[in-house]
């Protein structure tokens, strides 16, 4: 009996090792969940927070507002991902945007890529529409400001692989499409340290 | 009664065991099958059908989860070669991760490995296959136009040869630190097999493309010591450093011409079966042992010259960067004697518990024993099986060149020479020079 528990011990062992398992659990979305040491939706939020906050309270917008009696108008550029992984920037473009607009403070525009979009249907609208709802052209809300930027990372890890450490800095500017000039610059930081454990069961 | 109990425990240990290791065996032998089909078809150009041999095994399950990274690797080149670059990118994105995963290795995997074959532990890549995938899922987006993902995929694969190399310098400075008596000169071997010319070259053309200078300068330095490195391993002479200088100048090319030659090395399965004599007073204590080993062999190309003829008019001769087949089997021969080792311990071993137990089981009953015997043969043929496994659809040789066309559509035809001058295949694009194009590629492969 011992002899056959061992065996079956065994054989259960050998196949838990080999097979995968899937548990799916909903949560939170602010949850903090690091599970390769990737670019993930934690680090894209932490950007989010950092650059909707600093963008909101620096003293551009009151100057801007000040000096034209309107909010103004922003635009979001190209944010080049010079990294070593796959990062989709408009994960925390796209929160900025949502956070410009709530906030009643800046206007935003589309994007040159959802322009094109735009542009198309009023065109077709010229031709297709009824008279009294097809919206004019020449009509685009001029962009006052464009957000550009950069993600760059830099790795290290040890020679046995084990301990990987990276660090990404994301930049963005805020600069005057009129006069180049950039009126809000600000970068984040991020450091992880990855531990890999050298054996499983 | 002790005894009787004793014979008892062996079945029941025994047969459930045997049992999982005849069918950890068989698996293997499915694997090789599907490898070799996968193998023929697409050095034959026909990659539907091994995309469809692909989509057939993945439903079968017969790349089981040990063998992910193999299954995306071979499906990162199958579409890659197919056109499907997005599809090329997701397997070959799938195959990094499961390498990196690897890292972690598997204790159980282990023991079943000691226990039956190396078949039976997860195929985690070889460094060099690690880096050729970043290569290949660059020239992906630079097909799809995606600049930036092209040279993410340069960074990662800079970045991979960059930490190969340290480990490399590192395990030899950690040696010669050590070795306070200075008995002899440690260097980082003499070839660094990890250092990949193709990766190099690739490398230093993207990002002069994209106007990081520096970065391109020091990969066409590293490109330098590759070349020079591998000359030793090398069948067909090694193109001069000086002259791929041109790849540092963006503005005087725009068209990147490449062409895979020949195949990945073949491993064979090679048998070596032997009676081990012995006596114990009257009792005859010879015993079987099967041992199967790997066996590495090179896959010749007919393929001497590629060449690209542009509109009819202009040939351009592409240069051989690098033999990748034969890096492959370089690497292989570093770890030959550690495959067989460890294969000549599984074997001894397993031939040893067998012959006890067949022995022990003889004392109770003389027919039985015998009977365990043979069942410990059958055992050991079924069990003992050398891990073929490995990239199939990787292409043997890399030749390529940079050329500057003018704007608009131009005709350039690929063209496979042979040793007598042959022409043994051809391969037409029509290519569209435009204002905004970075660079445009043209791929072709010829597997014999």
């Amino acid at each position: 009996m011992k002899y056959a528990l061992l065996t079956t011990l065994l054989i259960g062992f050998l196949f838990t090792g080999c097979r995968p398992s899937n548990k799916v659990t909903r949560m939170d979305p602010s949850q903090t969940t690091d599970l390769s040491g990737r670019w993930n939706d934690t680090d894209a939020r932490l950007v989010s927070e950092e650059m909707i906050h600093d963008a909101l309270t620096k003293p551009w917008l009151n100057r801007f507002n000040r000096n034209h009696q309107k909010p103004p108008t922003v635009i979001v550029g190209h944010v080049r991902n010079e990294s070593m992984e796959h990062i989709d920037t408009e994960v925390f473009t796209k929160e900025m945007e949502r956070a410009f607009v709530n906030s009643g403070s800046v206007n935003v525009v589309a994007s040159s890529e959802e322009r094109a979009q735009i542009r198309q249907e009023r065109r077709e609208q010229q031709e297709y529409a009824s008279y009294e709802t097809t919206k004019a052209m020449a009509k685009e809300m001029g962009a006052d400001f464009m957000i550009i930027g950069n993600i760059s990372s830099i790795v290290d890890e040890t020679v046995d692989r084990r301990t990987v450490a990276v660090f990404y800095t994301i930049n963005l500017e805020l600069v005057n499409v009129e006069t180049n000039q950039k009126v809000w610059i600000n970068n984040k930081k991020i450091k992880k340290l990855i531990e890999r454990k050298n054996y499983r069961g | 009664m002790a005894a009787n109990k004793y014979s008892l425990t062996i079945y029941r240990i025994f047969f459930p065991l045997a049992l999982l290791l005849l069918l950890t065996g068989c698996h293997s032998y499915v694997l090789d099958d599907a490898q070799y089909d996968l193998r023929n078809s697409f050095a034959a150009g026909n990659f539907e059908k091994s995309e469809h041999l692909l989509n057939r095994f993945e439903e079968k399950n017969i790349y089981r989860s040990k063998d992910a990274v193999l299954k995306n690797l071979e499906g990162g080149m199958i579409h890659h070669f197919a056109g499907s670059y997005d599809t090329s990118n997701t397997y070959f994105h799938s195959a990094e991760q499961k390498i990196d995963e690897a890292y972690t290795k598997s204790i159980s995997r282990g023991l079943a490995a000691l226990l039956a074959n190396d078949n039976t532990l997860v195929y985690d890549g070889e460094p060099y296959e690690d880096v050729y995938l970043n290569a290949f899922k660059s020239l992906n987006y630079v097909h799809l136009h995606n600049w930036e993902a092209a040279l993410v995929e340069t960074r990662r694969m800079a970045y991979k040869m960059e930490q190969l190399d340290i480990r490399i310098k590192g395990i030899a400075e950690a040696f010669a630190k050590k070795d306070t008596a200075e008995a002899r000169e440690w260097k980082s071997g003499e070839v660094n097999l990890q250092n990949s010319a193709f990766s190099h070259y690739l490398s230093a053309i993207l990002y002069a493309k994209s106007g990081h200078v520096d970065d391109a300068r020091i990969e066409y330095e590293k490109l330098g010591t590759a070349l020079e490195e591998q000359k030793r391993l090398r069948r067909y002479p090694v193109p001069r450093h000086s002259g791929l200088k041109e790849i540092l100048y963006p503005n005087r090319y725009n068209v990147l011409l490449s062409g895979f030659t020949g195949q990945s090395p073949v491993k064979e399965q090679e048998d070596i079966r032997i009676w081990l004599n012995g006596y114990d007073g009257d009792e005859d204590e010879s015993f079987y042992v099967k041992f199967s080993l790997p066996k590495l062999t090179l896959v010749e190309t007919r393929v001497q010259n590629v060449r690209a003829v542009i509109n009819d008019e202009k040939v351009v001769p592409l240069k051989l960067i690098e033999e990748m087949d034969v890096v492959s089997a370089e690497v292989y021969s570093a770890k030959q004697p550690i495959i067989y080792t460890r294969a000549m311990l599984r074997a001894t071993a397993k031939a040893t518990g067998s012959h006890l137990i067949a022995n022990a089981v003889r004392k109770e009953n003389k027919g039985l024993g015998a009977l365990f015997d043979i069942l410990g043969i059958i055992g050991q043929e079924t069990t003992e099986k050398a891990d073929l496994r490995s990239w199939q659809t990787l292409p043997g040789q890399a030749w390529m060149n940079v050329v500057d066309l003018p704007l608009g559509t131009h005709e350039i035809r690929m063209e496979y020479v042979a040793a007598n001058g042959d022409v043994l295949y051809t391969d037409i694009f029509d290519v569209i020079i435009a204002e905004d194009i970075h660079l445009e590629l043209v791929e072709s492969i010829y597997s014999y």
